[in-house]
């Protein structure tokens, strides 16, 4: 609690503009890695495709700004149609399973891309590659207002994971990672579960890639469908510790100190973090939680945390 | 009418079935590890442009033919190949069934990145004096590349197929695949076999990198496409069959060449993606998989 109150004055007290920037970006990495980590580490869907829901509800909110509605309510259209195509892919994707579910998502990403190459939703002025947009109406939001959304979304992640976990609907995603013929003869409709947390974290992701594009100003199918998405919550997720609730803030705050760190060589930086991924899934796959799951001191911290 | 309509058709059909070839090319090598490993290497786009890049220097800096460079780039893949399956995916698979998926991720990124850094985002292509030329055949011009894309293919699969089914080396591959503690029983190293597999996965991956920068343009981005184009035939082919493989090949081959007369050279891309996602939908084991 303390934290929050902490991180939400924070612009209020007057903070460096670059601090706010990678904290804007950690809340909003964060949701989304909170987000993958539901489907992939509780419901065991390595899921390829969140840059799909990321640039499609960039992609709305520009078309909402366009035609007059206010922001906000571009953030949330922009959701909804995440959520409904996630609706629409579940169809053919949900009869694939393990590996052949990855490569079904990573497809669709790239499809859209093509798609949004060659469709024009709007005229007017062109970015980047002749398919680009700018967001309109966004010249009298202040930084400090992209923070706030953004701290809304980060933190509204984690509750949600807390909430989804405790509920009978976490319980059957575990039930599923860990057996899920199992747990369909204990009774666990197997497909509905895993479809609501796809769902979820399409509505999530969408919102988090919204926000996202409201600070950027300008959207263009080539980052929005951009498979660096789906790098960075796949880093920031295996770091920390997939199928672990703190594993993604962990991973989150580091793969934001990375970018922190690598911003003055953007060349290399997404190199190295190949190289961070490829290593920590190595040396140790349960990421940094799992390696501090087996220390004592860490658990009986994190013991008197939760019961305090 | 439909005579001319047929006339018309015979270009991007020719054009299919040899692109097509290409295609097989690059999946082969895919399909032989998910067959094997049962892992889809999502690198595997990357590591045939790693190749393509490695026959452009030799061209650029050497002035080697790119396919007299191949006579380097085989083994040195081969080699490449046999240490990326022992010593990083091969411990992966001991981790947990994601662990190796998400490990080719991170190697696909490696190369993405490598590659741009060593020779730029910008457009390259593998242009020789052959690269050019094109023939007739009856009213049709096809371009010599798209030629040697097919007969390539065609060699590389039948070569690949009499070595599964006749060397020793090829049937101790097989037996891994179908059960591996079986085969282990039967006195077969299978953790060799696996990097066997993918050595030469990455081999036919050398040579499919050269056809593929002889015929299109390339990027350190087109990986992904690349990708995404070999799994669609992998996908229709059905899994680990080499025949199958090729048939796949000429399948998306004739849907993008067809599609882009039909619907417009834009959306050629996409119709074929959307094909091999309604393959997948409706025929996850693929057409001509069991």
């Amino acid at each position: 609690m303390a934290v929050m109150v902490i991180l939400a004055v924070l612009p209020a007290v007057g903070m460096p503009r670059s601090w706010s920037l990678y904290l804007f970006l950690f809340f909003i990495y964060l949701a989304m890695a909170n987000m993958w980590n539901l489907i992939a580490g509780y419901s065991g869907l390595i899921s390829l495709c969140q840059p799909a829901f990321i640039g499609l509800a960039g992609y709305t909110l520009v078309i909402c700004t366009w035609i007059g509605l206010p922001l906000y309510l571009g953030i949330i259209a922009g959701a909804m149609v995440a959520t409904a195509f996630a609706l629409l892919i579940s169809i053919p994707v949900f009869r694939l399973s393990g590996i052949y579910f990855s490569i079904g998502t990573l497809v669709i990403p790239e499809a859209l891309r093509i798609a949004f190459f060659l469709w024009r939703p709007i005229g007017g002025e062109m970015h980047g590659g002749g398919a680009g947009y700018m967001v309109k109406g966004i010249a009298g939001v202040s930084m400090v207002e992209f923070y706030w959304l953004a701290l809304v979304i980060g933190i509204a992640s984690i509750v949600l994971m807390r909430l989804v976990l405790r509920s009978t609907l976490g319980l059957g995603l575990a039930s599923i990672r860990d057996n899920d013929r199992a747990a369909a003869s204990c009774g666990i409709d197997v497909f509905k579960l895993k479809l609501y947390s796809f769902v979820i974290s399409a509505f999530v992701t969408g919102i988090a890639g919204a926000i996202f594009y409201i600070y950027q100003g300008y959207i263009e199918p080539a980052s929005a469908f951009n498979i660096r998405w789906t790098m960075i919550v796949m880093l920031a997720t295996v770091i920390g510790g997939m199928g672990t609730e703190e594993g993604p803030i962990i991973g989150t705050a580091i793969v934001v100190f990375l970018h922190f760190l690598l911003a003055r060589y953007a060349g290399i930086s997404l190199l190295i973090q190949g190289i961070i991924l490829v290593g920590i899934m190595l040396l140790a796959p349960q990421g940094i939680i799992g390696v501090l799951r087996k220390n004592q001191f860490y658990r009986s911290l994190a013991q008197s945390i939760s019961m305090g | 009418m439909s005579l001319k309509l047929l006339t018309d058709l015979s270009t991007p059909i020719m054009m299919g079935i040899l692109l097509g070839g290409l295609y097989a090319l690059i999946a082969l090598g895919l399909s032989l590890v998910f067959g094997v490993m049962k892992l889809i290497n999502v690198a595997h786009g990357d590591l045939v442009l790693f190749s393509s890049y490695l026959a452009y220097a030799a061209m650029t800096m050497l002035g080697i033919d790119p396919i007299i460079s191949l006579v380097i780039a085989i083994p040195l893949l081969f080699v490449m190949g046999f240490a990326i399956q022992k010593y990083l995916l091969g411990r992966a698979f001991a981790i947990s069934m994601e662990a190796p998926l998400i490990i080719a991720f991170g190697i696909s990124l490696i190369l993405q990145n490598f590659q741009q850094i060593v020779w730029s985002p910008m457009s390259r292509g593998l242009t020789t004096s052959y690269t050019l030329a094109s023939f007739g055949v009856g009213s049709i011009r096809v371009p010599l590349a798209y030629l040697l894309d097919f007969v390539a293919a065609l060699v590389v699969m039948l070569l690949l197929r009499e070595f599964l089914s006749r060397t020793y080396l090829g049937k101790a591959i097989h037996a891994a695949s179908q059960d591996r503690r079986a085969a282990q029983l039967m006195g077969i190293n299978t953790d060799r076999m696996y990097a066997f597999a993918f050595a030469i996965s990455m081999a036919t991956a050398a040579l499919a990198g050269v056809f593929l920068g002889l015929t299109f343009p390339f990027t350190p981005q087109s990986g992904v496409s690349f990708l995404i184009i070999a799994f669609g035939v992998v996908i229709i082919g059905g899994l680990g069959s080499m025949l199958g493989t090729f048939i796949g090949g000429m399948v998306l081959g004739l849907a993008q060449t067809l599609g882009g007369y039909f619907l417009g050279a834009a959306a050629q891309m996409l119709f074929a993606y959307s094909i091999v996602l309604i393959v997948l939908a409706v025929r996850p084991q693929g057409i001509f998989g069991r």
